[in-house]
């Protein structure tokens, strides 16, 4: 079963929600290229929970089975799987893959 | 018009004791409750919804939210009262009991908290309430992990209010005093005797100072009241 547009058109729905919150000069590109997390990223801390919990939110419904983003394995992955949009959907994609 | 009236209250220990009490009085006020208790439900009502869900178990509880958003989208006010006690001297208290202290008292408040939070952060408005103790502040001897895991409860809702206060979400501690219930039968009654009779309010509480209180972290009005705990009885 092929994830992958799924998972980002979740990201980018997260991306919405975030940008509908920020002023509009730090609104957020929905693009694969866009950074979520690091030094180069515009996203706070805080807004990137946001977008965390809104993706897990939906995966767990959309596919109806927990999704834990955040757990040992995505902490301690080198790059972070929340480096980037093209990062997180891949890391999204291996997680409902194993559990397909 | 209550602070309940179209909101929906999830109370944890909904069936028993003082979480029942509050049941019922959010279903009076015109509240829906989302019931999390361990046994099965006889609360007959059309706005209650029950979750059968051990606390002690916390994936059980993470796990329990998948069938709340099945039910609801709304999450507006959190009652964390579900508690249990095993009172022992430190030297000869069970691991097991104190496992289950922290796991039901502490992890589950956590738990619950965060993922009602979830929806919360939608709505951009919450209460977050927990049902403490007088044990956190008295200290009292075999309360050492009851006591702990309730302080720690204080500071939970005190470092949630800090993370949760951008979407309008207050979190507060009532440190209850005691109350009649099956958990108070556990104790002997001289000990707790004496605790009452060192109170400034030396009696034990009832039911409506504890609903008084809660009401007043729920209301409205109380959009400014966060990071706090409010002892019953003269406690401090």
């Amino acid at each position: 079963m092929d994830f992958r547009h799924d998972v980002l058109q979740i990201i980018f729905e997260a991306l919405k929600s975030l940008n509908e919150e920020l002023p509009e000069d730090q609104q957020v590109a929905l693009s694969e290229d866009t950074l979520l997390f690091g030094g180069e990223s515009t996203i706070d801390s805080l807004s990137l929970v946001s977008v965390i919990v809104d993706v897990e939110t939906a995966i767990s419904t959309q596919y109806d089975r927990p999704v834990a983003l955040t757990d040992d394995r995505a902490m301690s992955r080198e790059p972070s799987p929340f480096t980037s949009v093209r990062t997180l959907t891949d890391f999204v994609v291996e997680l409902l893959t194993e559990k397909a | 018009m209550t602070a309940y009236a179209d909101k929906t209250v999830l109370v944890t220990g909904a069936t028993r004791g003082v979480g029942r009490q509050i049941t019922d009085h959010v279903l009076a006020g015109g509240g829906r409750v989302l019931g999390f208790a361990r046994q099965a439900s006889y609360i007959d009502n059309a706005n209650y919804t029950h979750f059968q869900v051990d606390l002690a178990n916390a994936t059980a509880v993470t796990a329990i939210f998948g069938e709340v958003r099945k039910k609801t989208s709304r999450i507006d006010i959190v009652i964390n009262n579900a508690g249990v006690l095993t009172s022992q001297y430190a030297m000869i208290m069970p691991p097991a009991a104190a496992q289950a202290m922290v796991n039901v008292n502490l992890l589950a408040p956590f738990l619950i908290s965060r993922e009602a939070a979830k929806f919360m952060r939608k709505s951009k408005w919450g209460r977050i309430i927990n049902i403490g103790s007088m044990a956190a502040s008295l200290e009292p001897i075999g309360d050492s992990v009851y006591a702990a895991t309730k302080a720690g409860l204080s500071t939970l809702a005190n470092v949630m209010a800090k993370e949760f206060g951008t979407f309008n979400v207050t979190c507060n501690t009532l440190g209850i005093s005691a109350i009649d219930s099956d958990m108070l039968a556990q104790l002997p009654r001289d000990k707790i005797e004496e605790i009452i009779k060192s109170l400034p309010v030396a009696r034990f509480a009832d039911i409506d100072d504890i609903l008084n209180v809660i009401d007043f972290f729920a209301s409205e009005r109380s959009s400014y009241i966060t990071a706090q705990t409010v002892f019953l009885g003269g406690v401090n």
